[in-house]
């Protein structure tokens, strides 16, 4: 080929290649457009035992556990976007998950998360999920056996026992489990005496959220943890209101219709504000509330 | 040098004439992609996705090279002739046989090296620093070497008499066999049927076993790799490679290329 047509075939390609592409490109978006119907399919497994997951992995397993998780992780967040979504998927997930790398401690931690958590209405500020504690607490038993050395599992079924499940004398248990573990920290011996002793109390459940936010970088666990935190200082704010409003009915013979006529009547030293800094208010009855522009949300029970 | 040696370097320099190390760049690209994309799309996984994928890589580039180059080595010198002048000279077929295998076996170390490089490059991006069980990573890609030395003898002995195509099927053939190895084992514990225990063992002990390389879950994990199963394995690809060279020596030895 002589040099002349040789550059004619450089040029030719060098604007034609771009061009193609183009052309390429937005046929493509042509034809999803036409097929968009078709493929907007029911999400679905296609292989949904684990077992065949694992033998079809040739020994590649653990990075597929790897796949498997991250299709967890997005499966959830689409679902978590959309609000009130069904989960149905999660569980032969999570299953198909653990099965494939048994030693995913993150899968286990977040899993049972995503599990427990119950639902949320559409639009929500809260974290919801599948709402299946049964399985997240079969979930976390099946990391405690693959994994018995690790006393975040334990810590994380008492979790489970004592915040969705309200069995404390389970939570107790699940948390002495992992104190007894190398490596436990201290305070899940001291968590399973006092939620044995106390139950479900303020000061525990506090406890309990502060060491979730610690223990995790995760930015939406976080969230939810601070936001339960913050709930729980506004629950026991509450209370505590309700408490001097009855008092105040049995010395004036009327609940107080705000914080103020508490801090008259000298049941209160100054005006109390949620965690977000907004005073509480009274509905009827004398019970105390947050104030309705107030971003503190207090979850389900 | 000995002849073997000499077979072995020129096999190697043939490998990289072929332009074989250049799956380096896809293995750097994919490490590349990885250390960034996964952060941004899973939890917590970040580490275990650069070892497990860093591993998995290595050993599936791997696979692919000793297959796939493993098959042609004998049958391209046929093809090209070039046997004839190589077998003229003071080269027993052996020697010859021996030379392939370890000038793949180079090609396979260095690539692997390299890759290696790699995957210690991503660990670093994406923890900042190393720990003290990421030494088994180091664990982990031995046994994947040993097993491509094995998966390399099983496809020089096809290749020393069938086709590239027959070779490679033959050779994948018994790669998924040895890694269902525990499988077949597992076979025998259903039945106490004679026919079918007797040689489902049979095959167990035959078939080389796969699994016994399989360490990535562990390195990433950080497990622990016992110091006897290092040693174990080592023997046991030794030996295997060792039946497999015999094996392929005595065909090649009887097979007439007039």
């Amino acid at each position: 080929m002589s040099r002349p047509s040789q550059t004619r075939v450089v040029w030719t390609a060098v604007f034609a290649l771009p061009l193609l592409f183009a052309s390429v490109a937005a046929l493509q978006t042509r034809i999803d457009a036409q097929t968009r119907k078709q493929s907007q399919t029911q999400e679905m497994l296609l292989l949904s035992s684990p077992t065949v997951v694992k033998k079809l992995s040739l020994g590649y397993d653990s990075l597929l556990a790897d796949v498997y998780w991250t299709r967890v992780v997005q499966y959830y967040g689409e679902r978590l976007v959309k609000g009130g979504a069904d989960y149905d998927l999660l569980w032969p997930l999570l299953d198909i998950t653990t099965t494939l790398d048994p030693k995913l401690v993150v899968a286990y931690r977040f899993g049972a998360i995503f599990l427990s958590l119950p639902h949320v209405p559409p639009g929500s500020n809260l974290v919801g999920g599948a709402g299946r504690t049964d399985l997240a607490v079969e979930l976390v038993k099946r990391g405690i056996a693959a994994n018995p050395e690790n006393w975040v599992l334990d810590s994380d079924l008492g979790f489970l026992y004592y915040w969705q499940l309200k069995d404390y004398k389970n939570a107790s248990a699940a948390y002495l489990d992992g104190s007894t573990k190398p490596k436990a920290p201290q305070w899940l011996k001291m968590m399973a005496a006092r939620v044995a002793a106390k139950g479900g109390s303020f000061e525990n459940s506090s406890l309990i959220w502060s060491e979730v936010y610690a223990s995790t970088k995760n930015p939406q666990i976080q969230k939810l943890a601070w936001t339960m935190l913050r709930a729980l200082r506004a629950q026991d704010d509450e209370m505590h209101l309700d408490e001097l409003a009855t008092a105040y009915r049995k010395r004036i013979g009327r609940y107080p219709t705000s914080t103020a006529e508490l801090l008259n009547a000298g049941y209160l030293t100054k005006i109390p504000v949620d965690p977000a800094g907004h005073p509480y208010v009274f509905g009827a009855e004398g019970k105390s509330r947050l104030a309705p522009d107030s971003p503190v949300v207090i979850p389900p029970k | 040098m000995s002849v073997p040696g000499i077979v072995a370097i020129n096999t190697f320099r043939e490998a990289v004439r072929d332009r074989v190390l250049y799956n380096l760049v896809f293995f750097a690209l994919i490490m590349i992609g990885a250390a960034i994309l996964v952060g941004q799309i899973s939890i917590g996984i970040e580490r275990l996705v650069i070892v497990n994928l860093g591993l998995t890589a290595i050993s599936v580039f791997g696979l692919v090279m000793s297959i796939f180059i493993g098959v042609g080595l004998v049958y391209k010198e046929i093809e090209k002739r070039t046997l004839y002048t190589l077998l003229a000279k003071p080269i027993r077929r052996w020697q010859f046989l021996v030379g392939k295998y370890g000038g793949l076996l180079l090609t396979l170390t260095v690539n692997t090296f390299f890759m290696a490089l790699g995957l210690a490059a991503a660990l670093f991006y994406v923890g900042r620093t190393f720990v003290r069980s990421d030494a088994l990573i180091l664990v982990a890609i031995y046994f994947i070497l040993l097993e491509l030395a094995l998966v390399t003898a099983i496809a020089l002995f096809f290749s020393c008499f069938s086709t590239p195509m027959l070779s490679t099927l033959f050779t994948l053939g018994i790669y998924v066999t040895g890694v269902f190895a525990t499988d077949i084992r597992n076979i025998a514990g259903f039945t106490s049927n004679g026919a079918i225990v007797y040689p489902t063992r049979f095959l167990y002990y035959v078939v080389p076993n796969f699994h016994n390389f399989n360490a990535i879950g562990l390195a990433a994990h950080g497990g622990q790799i016992p110091f006897a199963l290092f040693w174990q394995n080592t023997a046991y690809a030794a030996l295997y490679v060792a039946l497999l060279l015999i094996a392929s020596a005595a065909v090649f030895s009887y097979r007439n290329f007039k």
